[in-house]
Order: structure tokens, then sequence, then C-alpha cells
């Protein structure tokens, strides 16, 4: 038993300097060392034996009847191993469970196309084989034959009578309508002393995680089980789809992740290649592997929502805003994988940071013969919050205010914290008009302002650009009712598990499926400090296992929910094995159970200052259990399911969508180059708030990332289709994702609003709401002032901005 | 994606990776790889065979002085161009070309010689080098060959060399005193391919005037092409930057670009001129 304190002793000497609470430090993240030696362990990295391996043909067209798949000569090369086509899927599964209400739910997905292709990149065969590259040969042995029929690219267009249906079932293009009516719309703007009309465009763009899609599948005939290895990022919840679609008992599929090359939401409508491969599993017998490739991803994984506005706003002249009425058009792509999500998901944050009261929104959510659209980083809220941002720059520009003051006059104030927005989201904490001047201060803001006036004299163009953006985390899935309040979801819920072992040894589970963004580490955080004992002294498990780790049905890593879930769960937990705990050292203490606490790896009684260290009181509890208290059952460890306080929407569709709304204000100085319609980025400045942080590393990690992400949207990512409803940026060689090389210095700083609602005050960190998005495109449209070019869409291509320059060139 | 099965050759000289080349159908010489292996790997490349000549022993890596010219081995890395003391000194164009061209990574391993036989409008050392007029050393079953710069890009992906040859050398004429030179490009991200390329040689005479002139243009036609308009115009005149301006100005009338996601054909159009007339002044400013 002295080997055993030792061990303990040397592990909490590996930290240095202790602080006093391991929350709030700045701790190296444990998964670091594996992922940087290369030991991280991803599915590819998985090799079972009798492993084969799948490759999936896909649409070449936009939108074609499919006439026939003849799979024959695809069947008899050598090292193929099982084929299979869309009509076989009809007779082997269910189509997809859909979530929207009549008649968009009519729609039939598979997860491979039957009868129809709806997008180009569609999956329409799959072969298994016993090499990748044979699965790839293979395709090109497989003839599809198709009668091309109309498509439609636009969603307006789609709404026209007369336009090509995607899915006939459903009758129409349209998913979902719905009309939000908050105040008085009308009145405020009979009210207004101007009201300012603007149409807007949020263009399409997704997540690029360094790891694609995923998905290793063994159907055991021994057990009966179905073992699923993939990346997906909410492995239970997608079970549901899973399952019904394969006809497949839930209790005897395992979902297993591991490592994560990042998921940003794209990872979440993986289902149906999990349902196909595991279909060729059973078929083939085999244990079967599927990379996806950057092609495939890129063409066919998950994009962002595109989304078009109208938009008008009622004003005072002094920059006061009365109200918001908006006509959206949301364009999600060719299925609805997890949409109509997206057409309630902005409502989190309807007003954006602002006090006005008088609210319309008409949305409408349309197919089209493009990509289906899913989560992907600061769903659906970055679309209408950049809306709203843009919107705000354009009232100052047309009052000849400067777009602070405006922002300043119509922020939520600090004080009217926790604040009810009109559609009823519960703002909890923050401090907007702080934040915004902390970010003048750091870009330097009126220096520049003076410079830009200076250097336009000389012919350069300078444009500063602001946007302060909500960041709403933890989702209450009660937000689907609204556009189905059949749908039978709501609130949020996390599991984790902490045992302490008969050596004192702590171990942690949980079941956020991470991607990447450290909860290994910040588990380590909370638990250590809940025990007293170094992070180093407790284990997290990596990834998830449905047969190992606890899990709630709506378990997973999206939503910004990780960190306060999870701590929601393991405070929980912690709190269960500390009562039990307490009870053993204080029976072995003769103490009084309410004085033990615990520290330094001890469980110590206040009273006497007498302790027993973890290990006896797991070797108590386990091994040595003939010392246990009378009648206590054995065993140290307990699970905790913790959920926060939701409720539902009500008639007017109000409710509390998120738990937590963490909020960013940036700046962007900008350098234009009006010759050529290209820009570079001088200065970019951040101030982040997403209360209490557990590891400020991480949280600057991801305010870094969101950033990179946004600026990437912003400048160089974009998804454009041609009139054949091919893709044009269908691999990296055109689809741009940001270098360092385009990532400017970011300068950074912290505030630390404690949560009114979740526990330990902390808010969910890493979506950043795309602000970038709108502080870049305020700046070009700032820089621009001498021409008088208003910036319309959310991506700043040079070519475009120069046809902007060109146009009112000749105007001049 | 992976490739189609394909057969690879590591022959041990230049002598047989040429026979290599005679008598496998449809094989393609593999140099740095940084262009035919991601073709490879998409499927819309797929030889029988590989002759990777990088393993011949035969020393295809070297920039050295030859007579009125400098030689640059086939297998000179990227890289190893940006780098060079004699390049940044004699050609800064080249080196120019050259550090634009994809990452460190690519550079690395990308060469000058396959760069210039994958021959890609966009690529930035062929338009570089179509301004300094090089001549191309291709060598082949009855011995050397010399191509001049402008019988050697024929089409988009398309050269002058045979299927049995094998490109060993690049050579570039050394320009007068009072030369100088530069190359830049267009392009949404540091790296990535040319909108528009422009590559020009500038020599001065007495009088600031401009003795000899050449602009070449990467991205705008099948090949990289010369501004011949431009050049005329701006030859024998002071140069000055209304006279580069106004050559600028006809720098895109030989040109016949493409349409794509980055750039419209009149977008390129537009940009030759701006690019060109910068260009200019870049390579008048190194003029010593």
């Amino acid at each position: 038993m002295r080997l055993h304190k030792k061990g303990l002793s040397t592990l909490t000497k590996l930290v240095r300097e202790e602080p006093a609470l391991w929350m709030g430090h700045p701790l190296k993240r444990k998964e670091d060392r594996r992922l940087l030696t290369g030991l991280g362990k991803f599915v590819d990295d998985i090799k079972l034996p009798g492993m084969a391996y799948a490759a999936i043909l896909r649409s070449p067209y936009a939108h074609a009847r499919i006439l026939g798949i003849d799979v024959s000569k695809a069947e008899r090369l050598e090292g193929v191993v099982c084929t299979l086509v869309g009509e076989e899927v009809a007779k082997l599964t269910d189509p997809f469970l859909q979530i929207s209400s009549p008649p968009a739910n009519k729609l039939k997905d598979y997860c491979l196309a039957v009868g129809k292709v709806h997008f180009a990149g569609e999956p329409v065969a799959a072969v298994v084989a016993e090499t990748r590259s044979t699965a790839e040969d293979a395709l090109e042995l497989i003839d599809a034959e198709y009668e091309a029929v109309d498509h439609v690219l636009d969603a307006k267009e789609a709404l026209k009578p007369g336009a090509p249906v995607i899915h006939e079932e459903v009758g129409s293009n349209v998913v979902f309508r719905g009309k939000w009516d908050y105040g008085d719309i009308n009145a405020a703007m009979k009210q207004a002393d101007k009201v300012v009309k603007k149409t807007l465009h949020f263009h399409r763009f997704s997540s690029t995680p360094i790891e694609n899609n995923a998905v290793l599948a063994q159907y055991d005939k021994a057990t009966g089980f179905l073992n699923v290895y993939s990346n997906n990022q909410m492995p239970m919840f997608c079970i549901p789809w899973v399952s019904f679609a394969l006809k497949f008992p839930s209790n005897r599929i395992r979902m297993v992740t591991g490592d994560v090359g990042g998921g940003f939401g794209t990872k979440i409508i993986s289902y149906p290649y999990i349902v196909l491969i595991s279909l060729l599993a059973m078929r083939s017998g085999r244990p079967v592997k599927w990379i996806e490739t950057r092609t495939e991803h890129l063409s066919a994984a998950n994009h962002g929502n595109e989304r078009m506005f109208e938009v008008e706003i009622p004003v005072k002249n002094d920059g006061t805003i009365l109200g918001l009425k908006v006509k959206a058009w949301d364009d999600c792509g060719a299925y609805t994988r997890y949409e109509p999500a997206g057409a309630t998901i902005w409502a989190q944050v309807t007003p954006g940071c602002y006090r006005f009261k008088n609210f319309q929104m008409e949305f409408l959510q349309v197919m089209t013969s493009k990509c289906p659209v899913g989560p992907n980083r600061g769903y659906s809220r970055m679309q209408h919050l950049w809306m709203i941002e843009r919107s705000v720059d354009i009232v100052a520009r047309e009052l000849g205010l400067d777009p602070t003051e405006v922002r300043l006059k119509n922020f939520i104030r600090p004080e009217e914290m926790p604040y009810v927005t009109p559609s009823g989201g519960v703002y909890d904490g923050g401090n907007y008009p702080e934040s915004l001047s902390r970010v003048l201060k750091l870009i330097d803001y009126w220096r520049w302002r003076k410079e830009q006036v200076e250097e336009r004299k000389k012919g350069r163009l300078i444009g500063i650009g602001i946007s302060t953006i909500l960041d709403s985390g933890t989702n209450n899935f009660g937000q689907v009712k609204i556009t189905n309040p059949e749908n039978p979801f709501s609130g949020n819920s996390e599991g984790a598990r902490i045992s302490i072992d008969g050596l004192g040894g702590i171990q942690v589970a949980l079941g956020t499926s991470p991607q990447g963004q450290g909860h290994e580490t910040f588990a380590s955080q909370v638990v250590a400090d809940e025990f007293g004992v170094s992070p180093d002294q407790v284990t997290v498990l990596m990834g998830f296992d449905s047969a190992v780790n606890p899990y709630s049905h709506q378990s997973g890593a999206y939503a910004s929910r990780c960190a306060v879930m999870g701590t929601g769960a393991l405070l929980g937990a912690a709190k269960k094995v500390k009562e039990k705990a307490a009870k053993i050292a204080a029976h072995v203490l003769k103490a009084d159970p309410e004085s033990i606490e615990f520290k330094e790896g001890h469980a110590v009684d206040r009273d006497s200052g007498r302790k027993i260290p973890l290990w006896q009181i797991g070797n108590i509890a386990w091994v040595n259990n003939v010392l246990l208290p009378e009648g206590m059952e054995p065993g140290l460890v307990a699970i905790h399911f913790w959920r926060p306080d939701f409720g539902l929407p009500d008639e007017k569709w109000r409710l509390n969508q998120t738990l937590t709304y963490s909020y960013q204000s940036h700046a962007a100085v900008i350098e234009m180059d009006p010759e050529t319609g290209k820009f570079k980025i001088l200065k970019y400045a951040i101030v982040d708030d997403c209360g209490k942080q557990i590891n400020p590393m991480i949280v600057e990690g991801q305010v870094h990332g969101a950033a990179a992400h946004g600026i990437g949207a912003a400048m160089y990512e974009n998804f454009e289709y041609d009139e054949d409803g091919q893709l044009k940026s269908s691999t990296l060689v055109d689809y741009l994702v940001p270098t360092a090389l385009e990532v400017p210095d970011l300068v950074t700083e912290s505030m630390e609003t404690p949560s009114l609602f979740a526990p330990k005050g902390i808010k969910g960190v890493g979506e950043g709401g795309g602000t970038p998005i709108s502080a870049i495109a305020n700046a070009v449209e700032d820089a621009l002032t001498p021409y008088g070019v208003e910036i319309s869409d959310s991506h700043q291509n040079p070519q475009r901005i120069y046809e902007l320059i060109v146009k009112k060139r000749k105007k001049m | 994606m992976t490739p189609k099965k394909f057969a690879y050759f590591a022959p041990a000289s230049l002598k047989e990776a040429i026979q290599l080349l005679r008598v496998n159908e449809d094989a393609k010489v593999l140099a740095g790889g940084q262009s035919l292996i991601a073709l490879m790997k998409l499927r819309l490349a797929a030889p029988a065979a590989l002759v990777d000549i990088t393993k011949t022993g035969d020393l295809l890596s070297y920039i050295r002085e030859g007579k009125g010219h400098l030689e640059v081995g086939a297998l000179t890395t990227h890289d190893t161009l940006e780098r060079s003391k004699i390049i940044n000194k004699k050609f800064p164009i080249l080196s120019d070309a050259a550090s634009k061209i994809g990452d460190q990574q690519i550079r690395n391993r990308g060469t000058i010689g396959g760069s210039c036989c994958h021959a890609d409008p966009a690529a930035d050392l062929p338009t570089a080098l179509t301004a300094l007029e090089s001549e191309f050393v291709v060598r082949g079953v009855k011995g050397k060959r010399v191509i001049p710069q402008s019988k050697f890009f024929v089409d988009t992906f398309t050269t002058s060399i045979a299927k049995d040859e094998i490109l060993t050398e690049i050579q570039i004429p050394h320009t007068p005193p009072k030369s100088g030179s530069a190359y830049i490009k267009h392009s949404r991200r540091e790296g990535d391919f040319a909108i528009v390329g422009v590559g020009a040689v500038v020599t001065v005479g007495p009088k600031k005037v401009c003795r000899d002139v050449r602009v070449s243009l990467g991205a705008v036609a099948s090949t990289p092409i010369r501004a011949k308009s431009a050049e005329r115009h701006l030859k024998g005149k002071t140069l000055d930057e209304g006279n580069i301006a106004e050559a600028a100005e006809r720098a895109n009338e030989e040109a016949d670009p493409p349409s794509d996601m980055h750039g419209s054909r009149q977008y390129r159009l537009d940009m030759i001129k701006v690019f060109a007339r910068r260009a200019l002044n870049l390579a008048l400013s190194r003029a010593r």
C-alpha cells in the first residue's frame, strides 16, 4: 500500500506550481501529446481482421432520373466483394426520419439515391472490395444511366410556379414557412424618421475539418451487435435515424468514436453514411471501412445554410433602431437531414445585442438542387447576426453616424441583464458596451479613423469594420417544436461517470464525444478541483463508446455545449461520489460526514484535522468492504445526468432557446486595392466573453480558430455552382481555406462575466458566431466610402468588389 | 481517392529512362510529382507507367554559368530557385515566381522541369521563363536538342517534347547590364494559381530610354504568351510612369483568357493591365 501513496505523490510533483483552483488555469491540453506525436486514434487508424473497403459512386447530375444501374461488370472485377444500389436500399431500409411538419416530412431520403438524383455528388451506388483502389476501380465499371431533368439552384426560383420540384412526394420545394411577430412593427415604421431598406445575401460555405467523414462498420454475427466506429459528432442522437432506417434494434448498436479531426457541425449529418456502410458490412459479412475524400466532403457532406434577406429597419435620426422587419429565404439544398432546425435556430438571438422590441420575420426554407445543408459553426445564428450587424452599419451610414455610436445607442445595457428578448431568449449576463469599447481601444479605433482621412488624400483606402455578435450555446431542443410540435425532442442533457477505484485512481467518462476541443483537459480540471487533486491524477476516457461511456440521446459535441453540459454532469457525479466517500471517511475517522473536505488527495476532517487518503477510501469501497459503514452498498462510482432548466415554445413561439449567450466584439482594419478589388487585413482585434473560463488557453485557441474560419468565409471560402448545378469549388484548389499566411495576427482580450444560469458561471465558446464575416463586410464598405459602394454579400470576392467599383466609377 | 493502377520505374540512368519511355505505352516522366500525382489521385490523369527520373544518378539539379546563359538543371526545386543567390541577383523574376508557387512543401519537391513539362498556362515559372526567352534542352534516343521558348509550349498541358524525350536543362540567356526583371501575380491566396501572372524584363539604355523590354502573361491563354503590343509601345521610349502605364494599357491585346470562379474573362483582361504596369515598374526599379 505504500507503493500507491508514493505513486500519488510522484504524480502530484509533475505539476510544478499548483494553482489554488485548476479551473481558470491555462493547463496544457492532455490530448496534445498523443496528437502531436502521431499517436492519435482516428477511424482510419483502426484495422479489423478481414476488413474490406467501400467506395461510392456519385451522381454527375444536379437532377436526373435514374434509368438503370448495371453493376455486373464491377462485380466481376477481381477483388470486389459486393455492390449495392439504391433500388436495393429502398427494399432493405426505411427512409430516414424527418423532423419537418407535413407535407415536407413526406420527403423520402435514403443512403443511396432511389429513382432520382437530387444534387451532383449524391451517392447512387457503392462497392466493397479487398482494397480501396480496387473499390475505386470498380466504380468506373458501373454503368449508370440517367435522364437529366430540369434543376433549380436558387431558393426564390424554386418557389415559382412551374419550378422543378426536387421531391415530388412533398409537392413543392417548401420545407418551412413561418412568421415571427413581436411588438408592433407597423407602429415602429410609423414612428420612424427613416426606414432603411436593403437586400442582403449570405453565401454558402462550410467547415473544412482536417479529417473528413469516416465510418467503419462491423456486424458481429455471434453477438448480433452492429459495431460502428465513426467520427459522427452526435453518435447517440443519430441512433434513431440509424436504428429505424436499418430496422435494427437500438440496444445492439454500439457507437464508438476516437480522436476526431474537427467537426464544426459538419459531422452531425453523417448518418446516411453510417447506414450505408452498415448495410455493406451486413451484406458482405466483413468489417467495411469508408473514408470520405476531400472532394466528396466538399461536394456532398454538409454545406452551411445560404440565406437571402429583405430587411427594413425603422430608425430615428439619432440612430435609435425601433425595430426590424425581415423576409428571409433559406436555401437548404436537396435534403432536410437536420433541417428545418436551421429555420428556427436563428431565433436564439432574435435581436442580436440590441434593445429593439419590435420584430417581424417571415421565414421560408426552400430546397434546391444543391448539396444538403446542415449545422456549421454558428449554425443559422451566424446568417441572422450577419444580417443584423450589416444592417446596423447601413443604418449608421445612411444617418451619417459612426457605426460605433449606433451600436452603443442600441445595445442592451448590462443593468438590464438577465435580458428577455422579444422571442423569449434570456441572455445570461454580459456587458456589450464595455466589450465594444475594449475592442476599439485594442485596435486604436479613433487613431485609424484619423489616419483613414489622411490616407484617403494620398489615394490609400483604409477601412475599419466593427461587429459585436452573440455566440449562443447549449441549445434547447424544444426549438424544433416550432417547426413541428410533434417532434419528440426538448431540453438538453448530458451524462458523466466518475469512479474512484480500489487503488484510489480517479476515472471519468463523459458522453460529449469530443472532436478535438480538449474535453479530457477541461474535465480533468473540473474534477481535480472537486477532489483536491491534480488534473494528472484524473484520467478521462478518450473519445466515446456507447458500451462504456454514460450518455443521453442528446450527448455529443455541438451547440458549444460541452463545457457547460459536461461540467453540469461532472459536478453532479462528483457530488454523489464525494458524499459516499465522505461517509466512508467519516466512518473511519469517527467524524461527522458534513465536516469532511477533499484536499490534496485526502479526505480531511475539518474539525480534527485527521485525514485518510483517497486510495484508502477506494480500497474500503471496493475490496475491503467489511470496513464499510453498516448497510452501505460497495463501490465508489456515480453516474449523473444533468439538464438545464428549459421550457417549451409558447403560442407565439417564444422560448429560451439556449442556456448561455457568450459574445464577441471584433474590429478589423483593412486596406483595399481599388485597382483589383483585393484587400488585406492590417490589424485585427477581438474581445470575447464566455463567462468564467475553465481553461483560458483552450478558450483563446477556440477564439483564434473561429476567427480564422470567419475570415475564411468572408474572404476565401465559397461554394459556387455553375449553371448545370456542378460545384465549382470541389477541391482545395478552388475552395480556398485560409492558411497561416492569410490569417493576420489576432490581438485578443477576454472579459469574464459569469453566466447567471450555467454551472460555475461558464458559457459555451468556440463557434464565434461568424463575427469576422460582418466585421470584414463592414470594413470593406467603409474602405470604399469614396466610391459609395454598398456591400450586400457576405463573401468578399475581389472580382465582385472590383466590378462594384468600376460601376460607380462610370457614374462618377 | 487513389490513382488507377500504374507501373513504376526508377531507372538508374537517363539513357535507361529514355528507353523506358520509348517502350512503355502511355508512360509519363515523374519528377517532383506535385502536379502529376495530384491529377492521378483525382483520376484526371491515369498514365500506365511512371518513369521516375529523380534516381538516375545523373545530376539534374544545378544552377551554373554556361556560355552566354545560365543553366538550370530540370530537377532544380522551386525552393532552390527561390533561395539561389545567383538567381536572386541575375534573374529575380525567377525567384519571384518560384516563391509564389503553392506552399513550402510543394516548393521543396516541385521542380522547374516538372512545372514546364506540365505546361499549365497558369503556372508561374513558365510565364517567367517566357519573359526571359529561355531555351529548353531535351534528351532523347538521338541525343540532345535545344527547343526555343517560342516552340516549347504548344497548348494547355502540351509541350513540343516527344514521348521519348526528357527535359534536362533550361538555359536562360543573360540580360545586358542595366536590366531588371520581375514576376508578380494576382491570386486569391498567396500560393494559389494565378488569376493573372505577369513577367517583365526591362533593359534601360542611355537617358532612361527603354532599350529592350519583354512582358509575358500567364493564365490568360492556352500557353504563356508575350504582350508584344505593349513591348512595341515601350521600346525606344523613356521609361517613365506615363509611358509604362500607356504600354500596360496595351498588355491585354494578345490575351484570350478563360473564365472561372476566381476571375472572369473580363476581369482578367482588366487585371493584365494593372499587373503589367506593376511588373514593369518593379522590373525597372531593379534595373542596375
